[in-house]
């Protein structure tokens, strides 16, 4: 639009960035450079990623002249082996470049913020390798023009969130997390690679994904095939989204640093699992009504489960995680009704406003020690900025008027509003209790008397003060999306990015419905009003609201025990206790004891024999020879001489 | 070329043994170079093969017992194409790794490097012989060092151990020796190219009963469900170079027999068994997969993991496809590079902490951050991680197994979330937690042989799962004269 169209290499050159720098940190730790100092990895990280993002700017601003439509280039071939032909290349549309956008902007602030928050940590330079190492794979995934690059890099994401939040692996918890989010992603991922497996058999040796899409939309594959695929990937964006019932990996992911929560988990990796649907949108589209529903729904029963869970949680992250799957909620199940510019939208919106919060979080914790907002309180006055940013992305996330989140929470439910009026019920009390728990968030840590704080993962501290410039300055600029990026609804946004997708399925247009815009505006109004009601004027006190809510208040606060389901009874109780064991005694007693039993018949026959045992071992080896032209023996001459044959 | 790969480590052999008892040290240095002159040659034999020429390169051949019984002869030749080439490569790598993770041996070492070698000869001649009679003498000559290293320099119940591998091993071969005969019998030669071009249609025997005799021997060795349970007490109980090479390159000869000998001399029967082939092939990841979990003996876990990961190469050549045998080929190079790399790092640990049992260890990260991290990428590679060689070998073996066997693929697939399980909870519970006293006085890997070792593999593993062209045109080249067969008679 302003500038010439991106060439090709500058677009790779966005990717290869980041990995310049992830090498030279690997090889320097490698090496044991002595001189390679932990600022070394940050400035280095920060560049590559400075450099990505200035790229990234120019990619969306050339898919913006290109009206979002998808700018051809070649494809590379990686592997050749018969009818088996991968190749690698890059899309650039307006899905692409947007999420280009996204990934490099919130990552390159995180890192900023990073230095501020990790400064000190004796695994700094560790920490800055990842990083980098995470935006590669972030890149890989968005820009992949073929499902089995996307596939490698999405699992290559899934291997930097299991690095980073087991980041501080001396702990055990921490520990357990990381290996936790890997295992329960990957159980998505064993869906999404038999969809990927299927996809390739079935259209005959098809990876590229506008191909792919193209053949689903013109429904030359059966109902099953394209069924199986898309509840393949689905299943893929279950896991990598945290959604139901694949969810529960997502809040003990909070063990990583927060930044990485920030990064990963919360603006960009989760989000992967609604950018794949979103991908393959026309081949979503193109399957059978079942799946949609099916689609939708689970998005709609996550976003609630997951708002209950929020409002009750007392860890700041913890309550940010849930309220992250419930947002990502929402866009699984706007995709599941056919509102594509809808998810994406509110993907790019909640990108910022989410990552400001978490960050904001991590401002807090570093001024009290802790996540616990019970030992918070009064922090608006010691922490002015982190207050008042950290406030605009409550706002935001609340759907308060004006905000960003209201605009992209607004198309979520006009669509509900068009496509299904019981999950627009549900989307309008998940506004509210989303309302409710952010609210209850502020005024548990920045509103009242100061509770103490804790001894905190860097050490002691004094009373709290404001973080330092490094973690400020990135909460300012991520406090600016979060209220301005809502009005791209009013400049065609919907129709730009609405260029990713095949003419045939283009329905967007902006429009605000009066019901729905009342429902959302008095959802969170009406969120905001209770939580102030409850938590500051105690009218009524939170404990009689807990003591009244009864069972549900329990259940929630206990996850609904779909941890101790997964983990006690499948993992540990199924897996571990019963079917592990029994094969393992199998094996032992009867594989290997038909075996023994051989061996010890085999001895009482040689016990009869025993002159023949000599204990050597060539005397073994002849026997099985003797054996074996005895047995020769007696096939010729049951057989005739074979010779004269 | 492959001669001098096949003479090269037996000479070292005999050169070691020579030594006089007080210099029986050097006897590492003598393996050290005539192992890596061997691997030398393996890269030259590597380069030199040309993908594009069909048939067998490099080819000497000479006759060797010619007593005019029935008008055939049994003759030495040796060549290799496109099938056999990366397996002498891999064989050649791992061959100076086992020597370098040795240089710690101290009991009766020149007779402990003259067995290492000639294991070396011997695999070699199993991967270059064209002759059945050959492979036969070769196959079983393996058996000898093998047995010698695990009773003599193993640990734990090693004569035990070390009687079992030889007596499986031999019961699968002597069937094979009843298969051989009947098909060089039949065929008038033992030649293993003539025998492919005019399969015997008939013989003494049914041919399928001659195909499951020469199968039994390549499944025991390969190995999968139910013939499998040597292998964890064989490899627990051998020292740890004889673990690289057993995982690395032994267990390739029994998949390398089933791609060289019975399916393209026997490619019918392949064809009329080859769904039980893939139901013996996903049974087997997944089953030991589970028994994966359930371990808590860190070499026995590694060993375990093999036999769930050679159920991939089952697998793939259950597919009886191009894309399929090529990926059974491939996950033979991989799993060898990847499993020698984790169990070179196990006695690494086991060297250090002397024991196994994984309860015992914790937080060893903090003492050794380098061997630590060295066993996650080990470790990574894998449960298939892409980036890695390991993730190429069993997509190609997925993608092409579906179509034929969709429910054995799906469950392969499943063996890849267990093996994320097995894994990452070994190198939690070894590797990650806080600091344990009890470890306070380890180092971490800090000798030269030992960062050769190690890096060398890390490279290996690396280098194929980021250019897998590197490999796949020697393997395209070997496995479409196979494919062919199976396409014509499809």
């Amino acid at each position: 639009m302003f500038l010439g169209d991106i060439p090709e290499a500058a677009v790779w050159a966005i990717y290869f960035a980041p990995m310049v720098s992830f090498a030279i940190i690997a090889g320097a730790l490698l090496l044991r450079v002595p001189q390679f100092q932990d600022q070394h990895a940050s400035n280095l990280t920060i560049g590559a990623i400075g450099i990505s993002w200035l790229l990234a700017l120019w990619a969306l601003d050339t898919s913006i002249g290109a009206d979002g439509e998808r700018v051809g280039f070649d494809s590379h071939l990686w592997m050749e082996l018969f009818e088996l032909r991968i190749e690698f290349g890059v899309t650039l549309d307006s899905l692409s470049a947007l999420m280009m956008f996204v990934v490099t902007s919130v990552s390159l602030l995180v890192q900023i913020y990073s230095t501020g928050y990790m400064h000190g940590d004796t695994g700094y330079r560790r920490y800055f390798m990842h990083m980098s190492l995470f935006t590669v794979a972030m890149l890989g995934l968005v820009m992949a023009s073929s499902l089995l690059q996307l596939f490698i890099h999405w699992e290559l994401v899934g291997l930097t969130s299991y690095l980073l939040v087991g980041f501080w692996f001396d702990k055990p918890s921490a520990a357990a997390a990381a290996k936790k989010a890997f295992i329960v992603t990957r159980f998505g991922d064993f869906f999404f690679m038999i969809a990927v497996v299927l996809i390739w058999t079935k259209t005959g040796g098809v990876f590229d994904i506008a191909e792919i899409n193209a053949i689903a939309e013109h429904h030359e594959l059966s109902d099953s095939v394209l069924t199986g695929f898309v509840l393949g990937i689905f299943a893929g964006a279950v896991g990598k989204s945290a959604q139901f019932p694949l969810h529960f990996w997502l809040p003990d992911a909070m063990e990583g640093p927060t930044p990485v929560s920030s990064l990963l988990h919360s603006a960009t990796m989760v989000a992967a699992g609604v950018y794949l649907l979103g991908r393959f949108f026309p081949a979503v589209e193109a399957s059978p009504d079942g799946v949609h529903t099916t689609i939708a729904y689970v998005g709609g029963f996550t976003a609630i489960l997951a708002a209950s869970m929020g409002i009750v949680a007392n860890d700041i992250k913890r309550v940010l995680a849930y309220s992250t799957i419930s947002q990502l909620g929402y866009m699984v199940m706007v995709i599941g009704l056919g509102g594509f510019v809808a998810a994406i939208f509110h993907l790019f919106t909640h990108a910022f406003f989410k990552s400001l919060l978490f960050q904001g979080s991590g401002s807090v914790n570093h001024a009290t020690g802790t996540f616990d907002m019970r030992l918070m309180g009064g922090l608006w006055k010691v922490m002015p900025i982190t207050f008042w940013t950290f406030l605009i992305g409550a706002l935001s996330l609340s759907g308060f008027p004006g905000f960003a989140g209201f605009w992209s929470k607004d198309e979520i439910l006009l669509d509900a509003w068009k496509y299904d009026k019981f999950l627009f019920v549900i989307g309008v009390i998940v506004a509210f209790m989303t309302a409710f728990y952010m609210f209850r968030v502020i005024i548990m840590t920045f509103v009242g008397e100061y509770r103490g704080g804790e001894e905190s993962e860097h050490g002691g501290h004094g009373p709290p003060h404001e973080s330092p410039r490094s973690m400020t300055t990135p909460l300012i600029i991520l406090a600016v999306p979060s209220v301005l990026f809502g009005f791209f609804a009013l400049n065609g946004f919907g129709t730009f990015l609405e260029g990713s997708l095949p003419e045939e399925i283009r329905h967007f247009e902006f429009k605000l419905e009066p019901v729905v815009v009342a429902c959302s505006v008095s959802a969170a109004l009406g969120g905001i009003g209770a939580a102030w009601a409850v938590y500051f004027f105690r009218q009524p006190a939170p404990e009689q609201l807990g003591k009244a809510a009864g069972p549900l208040y329990t259940v929630a606060a206990d996850k609904f025990y779909v941890d101790e389901i997964a983990e006690d009874g499948v993992v540990r109780g199924a897996l571990d206790r019963v079917l592990g064991p029994a094969a393992a005694a199998f094996d032992k007693y009867v594989v290997d004891g038909v075996v023994t039993g051989a061996a010890l018949a085999a001895r009482q026959v040689g016990d009869m024999a025993r002159r023949l045992e000599t204990g050597q071992l060539q005397a073994y080896t002849s026997m099985s020879m003797l054996g074996v032209v005895v047995a020769v023996a007696v096939i010729f001459v049951l057989s005739g001489n074979v010779l004269e044959r | 070329m492959p001669t001098l790969f096949l003479l090269l480590p037996a000479v070292g052999a005999l050169l070691a043994l020579m030594l006089p008892r007080h210099r029986e040290h050097e006897a590492r240095w003598i393996a050290l170079i005539f192992s890596t002159l061997a691997f030398a040659v393996s890269i030259i034999i590597f380069i030199w093969f040309d993908p594009d020429t069909p048939g067998y390169q490099m080819v000497d051949q000479f006759a060797w017992i010619n007593p005019g019984l029935g008008g055939f002869e049994v003759q030495y030749i040796v060549g290799v194409d496109g099938l056999s080439a990366p397996l002498v490569l891999l064989l050649g790598l791992l061959t100076v790794v086992a020597v370098l993770v040795s240089f710690s041996v101290e009991h009766r070492v020149k007779e402990y490097f003259a067995y290492l070698l000639l294991l070396e000869t011997a695999v070699a001649g199993v991967f270059l012989s064209l002759d059945l009679i050959q492979f036969f003498l070769f196959w079983e000559l393996e058996l000898l060092p093998m047995y010698m290293l695990i009773s003599g320099w193993g640990s734990g119940r090693a004569r035990y151990s070390a009687m079992k591998f030889l007596i499986y091993t031999l019961a699968g071969s002597a069937f094979m020796l009843v298969g051989f005969l009947v098909l060089g019998l039949e065929g008038g030669t033992f030649e293993i190219e003539a025998l492919t071009q005019a399969p015997p249609q008939d013989a003494l025997v049914p041919l399928s009963l001659v195909f499951w005799a020469i199968m039994l021997a390549f499944l025991v060795k390969l190995p999968v469900f139910p013939v499998h349970t040597w292998l964890p007490d064989a490899h627990t109980d051998a020292p740890t170079a004889v673990s690289v090479m057993l995982a690395g390159v032994l267990l390739k000869m029994g998949g390398y027999g089933i791609l060289r000998i019975a399916l393209p001399i026997l490619p019918e029967q392949a064809h009329d068994f080859r769904v039980i082939l893939a139901a013996i092939a996903g049974f087997s990841v997944v089953y030991g997969a589970v028994i994966t979990l359930q371990q808590r003996d860190l070499k026995r876990l590694v060993a375990y993991s093999s036999v769930s990961h050679m159920g991939y190469v089952l697998l793939g050549v259950a597919a009886l496809g191009a894309v399929g045998l090529s990926g059974a080929a491939l996950q033979m190079f991989t799993h060898g590079t990847i499993t020698g790399l984790l169990f070179v790092m196990v006695g690494l640990v086991y060297e250090r902490t002397h024991t196994r049992e994984i309860s015992e260890m914790s937080g060893l990260m903090h003492r050794m951050p380098l061997i630590g991290t060295v066993m996650l990428i080990a470790g990574l590679a894998s449960l298939g991680l892409p980036g890695m060689s390991g993730f190429v070998a069993e997509l190609t073996t997925f993608l092409g197994a579906f179509d034929a066997h969709p429910a054995a693929t799906i469950a392969g697939i499943f063996g890849v979330v267990l093996a994320a399980g097995y894994i990452l909870w070994t190198v939690q519970r070894v590797f990650h937690g806080p600091p344990d006293e009890k470890w306070a006085q380890l180092t971490d890997a800090n000798r030269w042989w030992e960062y050769t070792a190690m890096g060398s593999l890390v490279v290996s593993i690396l280098l194929i799962g980021i250019f897998p062209q590197l490999i796949t045109r020697s393997i395209e080249s070997g496995i479409e004269p196979i494919a062919r067969i199976f396409e014509a008679s499809a």
